[in-house]
């Protein structure tokens, strides 16, 4: 059964790491947001009373901004830059193509049995979409989680009630992404019937061909006329490190659906 | 002399050097003890209506219980409160004039109280009463949530001023400085214009009082609901789109077709 590369294992690496961290974050932050009810202030023993669950923010949030800083580093390094306008538009690349638009109006008709399903090539709108919402997430909670961890040296440069409003964006957005990894990226990744349980392509890196060819027909026939597709065969996974990746991998949804349930079942004695 | 004459000799001398001034009158009156009972009994009017010194005033709030050995024993804020004066308290800072658009009479007292030394001067029952059994919007703020901090934390005790109230310690001026250095070291007159009683962000009476806020977390809310209402629906057919087989919708078309056949022939 042959296999072909996906992800290279600097790429793992990174969302492994972002894995980790957000997770943390989301823990940490969801039990400094709901320390007014009994499950906020278990999360926060949890991490050993509110001064270190913050501590635990603080830290893992410059980590991830560090994480945000390397992986900047990487994509400049990785880019094409002989070739440097055109490379950076091309299939393999992350930007957003007009292709996209048209193609998830496609995928749109294909769900509603209207239209025949398009033919992606190596990332489809939704990846792109996913990864770019990472950035925008990553610079909107690191900067206001900057700006709110020292309020008396921030108050300096803008007035305090900038902070109120801050730290509003910061809830909010970090609830949008906690929600939409724990809802929709997880039903995308793992619960389809074509991932079901897990898809492992970010851990091993490597996926099916044939699921590829059906998937993604685009990516399989580009690789075969350039002649690159023996280049990116990859061999089988172990099973037992298979069998890591998904005590590992459901560890991690496990984590995130206890904080959105517990967070939607608390929610109301947030307000009240 | 003997030591019992000793003895008389040197109390007299120590009385008389207590109680009897070094005047001419005293040495010529025969009852030179007068002197001295004058100088007591001044002494006790004195003592009766001078005030005492700073240490030994307290706050006294009801005949038998004295409200700051119940705070500082217990630790307990909230329950108890002091009884504001019974006397009207001097303003300062001027009271605002009456603006072209009237205010109720309730709430034309509320604003002016603002400027008060005392703001709850005159409040029947107020040593019934707690902070948010008036001012229950103010009862959930980050303070008391995160750090358990009283109202009078901030607030101080009996008699609160009026935030407008021109030597209030809650007055923005000197707010940082009273009221927010004494837990975050450094706090500038900026620092102290945090909104610690936010209001609701959703709330339109928001957009008058704190605009910015309420803008911001419509945008903020508008993205992440807009987000949801593209992906959540997608993400769900999607799913029922793969767990359906593949020839499911051409098979419904065919079968109702099929049906519809027979009926058009006739």
């Amino acid at each position: 059964m042959a296999r072909i590369k996906r992800f290279t294992p600097a790429q793992r690496l990174f969302h492994l790491l972002l894995m980790l961290f957000f997770l943390i974050q989301a823990a940490t932050g969801l039990a400094r947001l709901y320390s007014a009810t009994n499950w906020g202030r278990f999360l926060v023993s949890f991490f050993g009373g509110s001064s270190k669950a913050f501590a635990i923010h603080w830290w893992v949030g410059l980590f991830m901004l560090a994480l945000l800083a390397v992986h900047v580093l990487y994509v400049l390094l990785r880019i094409d830059w002989r070739r440097f306008p055109k490379s950076i538009y091309g299939p393999d690349s992350l930007l957003p193509r007009r292709e996209d638009l048209g193609q998830a109006l496609q995928h749109a008709g294909w769900l509603l049995g209207l239209r025949r399903p398009p033919r992606f090539d190596r990332w489809g709108y939704w990846e792109k979409f996913d990864y770019w919402a990472v950035f925008w997430g990553i610079c909107i909670l690191g900067g206001t989680g900057l700006v709110l961890y020292n309020p008396v040296f921030s108050s300096l440069y803008m007035p305090g009630w900038v902070l109120n409003v801050l730290l509003w964006v910061h809830r909010i957005e970090a609830v949008l992404a906690i929600v939409h990894v724990t809802t929709i990226h997880f039903f995308i990744g793992h619960l389809r019937r074509h991932n079901f349980p897990m898809d492992l392509v970010m851990f091993d890196g490597s996926i099916d061909l044939d699921k590829v060819r059906h998937e993604r027909p685009a990516w399989v026939e580009r690789l075969e006329q350039n002649g690159n597709l023996h280049g990116t065969l990859a061999g089988s996974t172990p099973i037992a490190l298979s069998v890591v990746y998904y005590v590992f991998g459901f560890s991690v949804i496990a984590g995130f659906i206890y904080l959105l349930v517990n967070g939607l079942a608390n929610i109301t004695r947030l307000f009240g | 002399m003997t030591s019992l004459g000793k003895k008389w000799l040197l109390r007299d001398h120590a009385i008389g050097a207590l109680f009897c001034c070094r005047q001419d009158h005293c040495h010529k009156n025969p009852d030179r003890w007068w002197c001295g009972i004058r100088l007591i009994i001044g002494l006790v009017w004195l003592a009766l209506f001078l005030p005492g010194p700073a240490g030994s005033q307290t706050q006294a709030t009801s005949k038998i219980i004295r409200y700051r050995e119940r705070e500082t024993s217990s630790r307990y804020y909230e329950t108890y409160e002091a009884k504001p004066r019974p006397y009207p308290v001097f303003v300062r800072g001027g009271i605002p004039q009456r603006k072209a658009i009237t205010l109720s009479p309730i709430a034309e007292k509320v604003r002016r109280r603002k400027y008060l030394a005392d703001s709850h001067w005159g409040l029947k029952f107020y040593e019934r009463l707690t902070c948010i059994k008036c001012h229950p919007q103010h009862a959930r703020n980050l303070h008391k949530i995160r750090a358990k901090i009283t109202c009078r934390q901030c607030h101080g005790e009996e008699p609160i001023a009026g935030l407008r109230h021109y030597y209030s310690k809650m007055k923005l001026r000197r707010r940082h400085a009273f009221v927010c250095a004494k837990c975050h070291e450094g706090a500038n007159s900026s620092f102290a214009t945090y909104v610690i009683h936010e209001p609701n962000p959703a709330d339109m009476n928001t957009r008058e009082s704190f605009p910015l806020l309420f803008y911001v977390f419509w945008m903020m809310a508008a993205i992440a609901v807009g987000t949801f209402a593209a992906f959540l629906p997608h993400a769900f057919i999607w799913g029922l789109r793969e767990f359906l087989p593949d020839n499911f919708l051409s098979g419904l078309k065919k079968r109702f077709a099929g049906r519809r056949k027979p009926d058009g022939q006739n």
